[in-house]
């Protein structure tokens, strides 16, 4: 469910700014757009299902919406430490097609965004791409595995079990290669990731959440050699979203004793949790636990003003209760917002406090959306 | 001083109110024509560049490929293999709806956002509710969509969320308006469709194919281009997006540079004109001339006087030109904008638009034409002593005298003329400025015709017509100081029609002969855009009666020097004959030609690039540039000078496209050809729209199109002629004024009113006459100037003259006609006047 939001925003503005002059796209246009009207012919997340990989790695394109979600800690051979993000989101415009003699004919659309984190440098770079999914341009595919938009791709390699991971901009790039530290582990119940009571509306959803990663960044001109760890989410659905959430905020958290939890707290415009807000906690001998919305507690303490507008948090108390964790969570610099057609703040987090009585430290991610229009 | 002076000069023109009137509309109307022209022409190129800068967006390349386009895939490579972003595929075509013919662009949206903007000012309909999320779905999801500016929507009847129906390819196809782009958004996007690319692929059958691919590099980045440019596959080229429009607005350039040249001679004839009506009116005031010098006026101030006067006119003029040019411009916008579809490119053109240029150009003519055609007669009548100015007869006597010099100028200006001509080279200009010299020389030596013809005809006149006749005849003679100048004037104007009606003539006699030969086959039938169904072809082919069938494709290739036309076909042996060989032997160029990799090239080709059989050329192919032997050039008049002819067979070795636009069918002797067109329109209903026609149907339809090419040349000559009209009507007003205590004198001596305006009418009827006679030389020369050196430099034609007797009577004619009836009210005037009142007025 954490990115819905993201994606819905994503498509409805992205639309607006190909389209049309508003610019903007209205609550109804996107309630419109993913109405449940349309949705009657899309596959829906119903009852748990068989995961089977590395199928699952590949498109699921009877339902509407479905995205990989890579982000990573990176440092160089100095100690130079680099966050990034690649998102590619794929989403249905409809459930069929009339037959076409065209190759361009299409439903499918895929929008991609790309931001590196450069901690020293204090620089924040972000690139987007969109195309339509036909004729090779953009698509995802399970064998080989291969999700792409144009010359960016996560795609597995020959003779190999990693990936390979590519995306570069003007200014900036990455070509890493990602290897799995775990198996992939099933969030929500068996997978299946309930947003609401209605039926259906619920979403399958897996997460790696550690790879290995190393390669190179590149900023400007210079090269770096850098290696880390890296956290893939995947989910596709053909979820409605609540007319009363107004945002999300997303951790995933990888703690140096091993263990990693993921946590996504969906705001209502009463300012009070949504009861579907939920997580995940892997412990270091691989075990897993599902969070819901009582299990998990969260203090702001600290905000950022964006310069552009809107306030953002900067700064958790994150505290499991059940599971003796009390974190803090603070981003490796302030400003990791993304200018792309929806405005918000993914950025690389570090983590400092307590786990089972020890402390410990960690690194991760961030997502902060629906604090700024 | 000065301004008593200036206003006995004004108050002389507002005491002849008819003379000032028609010297205002002779050069208002010469100065309409040329503002006319000039608008009308630069509104056609400007909607055209406009249009193009719209289609072409920000790119600055562009990806073009063979016949058939660019290969989608290759798109697809650049993009994902080369990392190429700045780039956009289009789809791009001609269609039609309800019989407008529109542009089809198919593009991708999401590779819009670096090339075009105009997509993303799309409008929706606000009341159906419906937001730019579904919009943008509609678009892409649905077939058949499609967005156009909001004053084409208009101009086809269409609100947002209607449904209509495209003719392309001979199919039609469902369609629905999604959007309009607001009309300030929309600058140059008229008769533009705008639609997903897989509709436009769609609709116009080219899954697979791009037509090219927009490319933005930024300025400078050699890197970039280059690395582009290795990139790209085998048969597609790079080149410059702003070179590609400049070439495409250079086809037309010849045909533009023509109507420029035919507006100049309306202003050429209004000069004549406005130097008629100066000359007259100084001629008229002698005596105030005479007067004021005596006063102590010197030459330099009545020379500033005349002169001033004359501009003043000249921009009262071209004031009044400009207004009326305007509205011409509108009339001949449709015009020109027609006549560039017909031959050259799509230009869509709704209203003319005031280029600030254009107008300024039409007031510097008229009142540059207005000063130099007071300037001979102002200087003139400044030379006079005092005491001669007060004499009528030694104006005469000097007008006279200086013919013969006069004579000799224009004979050595004629010989300048031939001398331009052969030195000039190709230029169209120099050649249309030697039409102008030879024009001007034979104005010039006009007068002395005149003096000999009256001379001679005068004993024959007296024998005719007694005493009256002769004294119209020899009116002429004494008057030839301001009747040269009409006769001048009338000459040109109907000399001007003599060279264009024989132009024409021939052309049209030249391109009938040549479609019969060019035409064997007994029908023809094709696609009217596009290509033919490939089992439609099978089955026409197939038809009772059909003996052979020929093929034909028009396809068209282009690399960094332009397009070039390739005409492929396939024929049996019998049909050779259809296309005439100019420099060959057809026994050895013809196996050539199905052979080996030769090419017959056109006449305007061949003229245009200086090629003939023996040479060879490159031409761009699907596997990159390959040369080509020229094995003949053949006869044709094609419009554009890029003509190739290519067999099938050599077509297929280098070009990957199999396609077929039109069939000519051959058949067995006893089958009527009309039958057969029945049997082909029966076939192709419902399957793909055709054209079909006999032969016979097929020479009269491309005869009625060359016609429609030659409408706005008519326009132009009728205006040129109305400008002589009006110039007789002054001529011939002027002398009755000048002449009335004259008349006055018959009548008083006698004569009727009748005999008075008999003898005015057979005047200006002998003065038709002459000028009639006197423009013949000067058409038939004229005729064969625009036909072997304008048209070939222009179009490259060759084109054989002939000299159809009618219209040489007809001009005659004309000219004794327009004399006639601009005497009349002259005429009517003389005999009116009250002979004690007009003896007193002197």
């Amino acid at each position: 469910m954490k990115h819905l939001h993201l994606l819905a925003g994503l498509v409805a503005l992205l639309f607006a700014a190909l389209t049309s002059a508003d610019g903007g796209a209205p609550p109804s246009q996107l309630a419109d757009l993913l109405g449940a009207d349309a949705d009657a012919d899309f596959a829906r997340a119903l009852e748990p299902r068989e995961f089977d990989f590395p199928t699952d790695h590949g498109p699921h394109p009877e339902f509407r919406n479905e995205w990989w979600y890579i982000t990573g800690n990176l440092d160089d051979e100095e100690g130079r430490r680099f966050g990034f993000e690649l998102t590619i989101f794929r989403f249905a415009l409809a459930a069929s097609l009339s037959e076409s003699k065209s190759e361009w004919r299409t439903r499918q659309v895929y929008i991609a965004h790309l931001a590196i984190t450069d901690v020293e440098e204090q620089r924040f770079f972000v690139a987007q791409r969109y195309s339509r999914g036909a004729l090779g341009l953009a698509g995802a595919q399970a064998a080989p595995f291969r999700v792409w938009i144009d010359d960016w791709s996560i795609a597995g390699q020959p003779d190999s079990d990693a990936w390979r991971l590519r995306a570069s901009d003007s200014e900036f790039g990455i070509d890493v290669e990602l290897r799995a530290l775990q198996p992939p582990i099933l969030n929500g119940i068996d997978g299946l990731s309930q947003k609401s009571a209605a039926p259906g509306n619920a979403s399958y959803y897996y997460s790696i959440t550690r790879l290995g990663t190393q390669g190179t960044i590149r900023v400007g001109e210079r090269e770096y050699t850098v290696s880390g760890l890296s956290w893939l989410d995947r989910e596709w659905s053909t979820s409605a979203l609540a007319a009363d959430q107004v945002g999300w905020d997303w951790f995933a958290l990888q703690l140096a004793d091993g263990s990693d939890l993921m946590f996504y707290h969906l705001r209502k415009n009463d300012g009070t949790r949504d009861a579907a807000s939920a997580g995940t906690f892997l412990s270091a001998n691989g075990k897993t636990s599902h969070l819901d919305a009582e299990d998990v507690e969260i203090t702001v303490l600290d905000t950022w003003e964006s310069p552009q507008g809107g306030t953002y948090p900067s700064q958790w108390r994150l505290t499991v209760p059940r599971l003796e964790i009390d974190v803090t969570v603070t981003p490796v610099m302030s400003n990791q917002e993304l200018f792309t057609t929806v405005r918000y703040w993914e950025g690389a987090v570090d983590v400092e406090g307590e786990h089972d009585g020890a402390s410990t430290t960690g690194r991760g991610y961030v997502e902060l959306a629906g604090y700024a229009q | 001083m000065i301004p008593a002076t200036y206003r006995a000069s004004f108050s002389y023109l507002l005491r002849h109110p008819w003379q000032l009137a028609l010297s205002l509309i002779g050069i208002a109307v010469g100065v309409a024509v040329i503002v006319a022209v000039d608008l009308a022409n630069a509104s056609a190129r400007k909607a055209f560049l406009m249009s193009m800068d719209a289609i072409t967006g920000e790119a600055t390349h562009q990806v073009i490929g063979g016949p058939r386009g660019v290969s989608e895939s290759a798109y697809a490579r650049l993009r994902v293999e080369q990392g190429v972003r700045m780039s956009a595929p289009v789809v791009e075509g001609t269609i039609s709806v309800d019989g407008t013919s529109l542009t089809l662009l198919g593009v991708d949206l999401f590779a819009e956002q670096d090339i075009r903007s105009f997509t993303r000012e799309a409008q929706p309909d606000a009341s159906a509710g419906s937001g730019s999320s579904s919009l943008f779905t509609g678009f892409l999801v649905t077939p058949g969509v499609a967005m156009t500016s909001a004053s084409t929507a208009e101009q086809l009847g269409l609100t947002v969320g209607d449904t209509f129906e495209v003719l392309a390819d001979g199919r039609t196809h469902p369609a629905k308006l999604l959007a309009t782009i607001p009309g300030e958004s929309s600058g140059g996007l008229d008769f533009l469709l705008i639609t997903d690319i897989a509709t436009a692929q769609e609709w116009l059958d080219q899954a697979g194919w791009l037509s090219r691919i927009d490319v933005r590099i930024e300025d400078g980045d050699a890197a970039a281009l280059e690395k582009l440019r290795s990139a790209l596959p085998d048969g597609t080229q790079l080149l410059a997006a702003a070179g590609r429009t400049r070439s495409t607005a250079e086809m037309s350039k010849a045909f533009m540079t023509n109507l420029t040249a035919m507006s100049l001679l309306a202003l050429l004839v209004g000069l004549f004109l406005i130097f008629n009506s100066v000359n007259f009116s100084v001629l008229q005031r002698r005596n105030l001339i005479g007067v004021l010098r005596a006063l102590g006026l010197t030459r330099r101030q009545l020379l500033a006087m005349i002169l001033v006067e004359a501009g003043i006119l000249g921009a009262v003029a071209s004031g009044l030109g400009l207004m009326l040019g305007i509205a011409l411009g509108e009339q001949l916008l449709e015009l020109v904008s027609r006549t560039i579809n017909d031959l050259y490119f799509r230009v869509s053109v709704t209203s003319v638009s005031i280029e600030s240029f254009s107008l300024l150009k039409g007031m510097v003519a008229g009142i540059g034409v207005a000063l130099v055609a007071a300037a001979f007669p102002a200087i003139e009548a400044t030379s006079y002593q005092p005491r001669l100015a007060l004499t009528r007869s030694s104006l005469e006597r000097r007008a006279r005298h200086i013919l013969p010099a006069l004579t000799l100028i224009g004979f050595l200006t004629m010989v300048a003329a031939v001398l331009l001509i052969l030195i000039s080279g190709t230029s169209l200009v120099a050649g249309l400025a030697a039409v102008f010299l030879l024009i001007l020389g034979f104005a010039l030596c006009v007068p002395l015709f005149v003096s000999f013809a009256s001379t001679l005809t005068a004993p024959l006149a007296e024998r005719l017509g007694g005493t009256t006749a002769r004294m119209a005849v020899a009116g002429i003679t004494s008057g030839l100081s301001r009747t040269g100048v009409a006769i001048v004037a009338l000459a040109v104007a109907v000399s001007a029609t003599i060279g264009v009606s024989i132009m024409v003539d021939s052309f049209r006699g030249s391109v009938s002969t040549w479609l019969e030969q060019t035409l064997q086959a007994d029908v023809y039938t094709g696609a009217l855009r596009g290509s033919m169904d490939p089992e439609l072809i099978e089955a026409i082919r197939n038809l009772e009666g059909v003996e052979d069938v020929s093929t034909r494709k028009r396809a068209w290739v282009e690399d960094a020097n332009g397009r070039t036309q390739l005409r492929v076909f396939a024929m049996p042996p019998e049909s050779y004959v259809g296309a005439e060989l100019l420099d060959a032997d057809p026994a050895d160029a013809w196996p050539a030609w199905e052979a080996r990799d030769a090419v017959f090239v056109s006449e305007p080709y061949a003229y245009q690039n200086s090629v003939g059989a023996g040479d060879t050329i490159t031409l761009p192919t699907d596997h990159g540039p390959r040369d080509f032997a020229v094995a003949a050039t053949f006869q044709s008049y094609d419009i554009n000078a890029s003509g190739i002819m290519m067999s099938r067979k050599t077509y297929a070795r280098h070009y990957l496209d199999d396609t077929i636009d039109s069939l000519g069918l051959y058949l067995a002797s006893a089958v009527e050809a009309d039958a057969i067109v029945t049997q082909v329109e029966e076939l192709s209903a419902g399957w793909q729209r055709l054209y079909v026609g006999s032969n016979a149907n097929l020479q009269r339809e491309s005869l009625r199109i060359f016609d429609r090419t030659f409408v706005i040349t008519d326009v132009l000559y009728w205006l040129t002629l109305g400008v002589a009209f009006i110039g007789i009507l002054s001529a011939m007003l002027a002398l009755q004024l000048e002449r009335a205590r004259e008349f006055a004198t018959l009548r008083a001596l006698g004569m009727t009113p009748t005999q008075v305006g008999g003898m005015i009418t057979a005047q200006t009827g002998i003065i038709g006459f002459l000028s009639g006679i006197a423009s013949l030389p000067l058409g038939v020369v004229m005729a064969y100037v625009l036909i072997k050196v304008i048209n070939r430099r222009a179009f490259g034609w060759q084109i054989d003259m002939t000299v159809a007797p009618d219209i040489l009577a007809v001009s005659v004619a004309f000219a004794v006609g327009a004399a006639l009836l601009a005497g009349l009210y002259p005429a009517y005037r003389a005999g009116q006047s009250q002979p004690a009142i007009a003896m007193r007025e002197e």
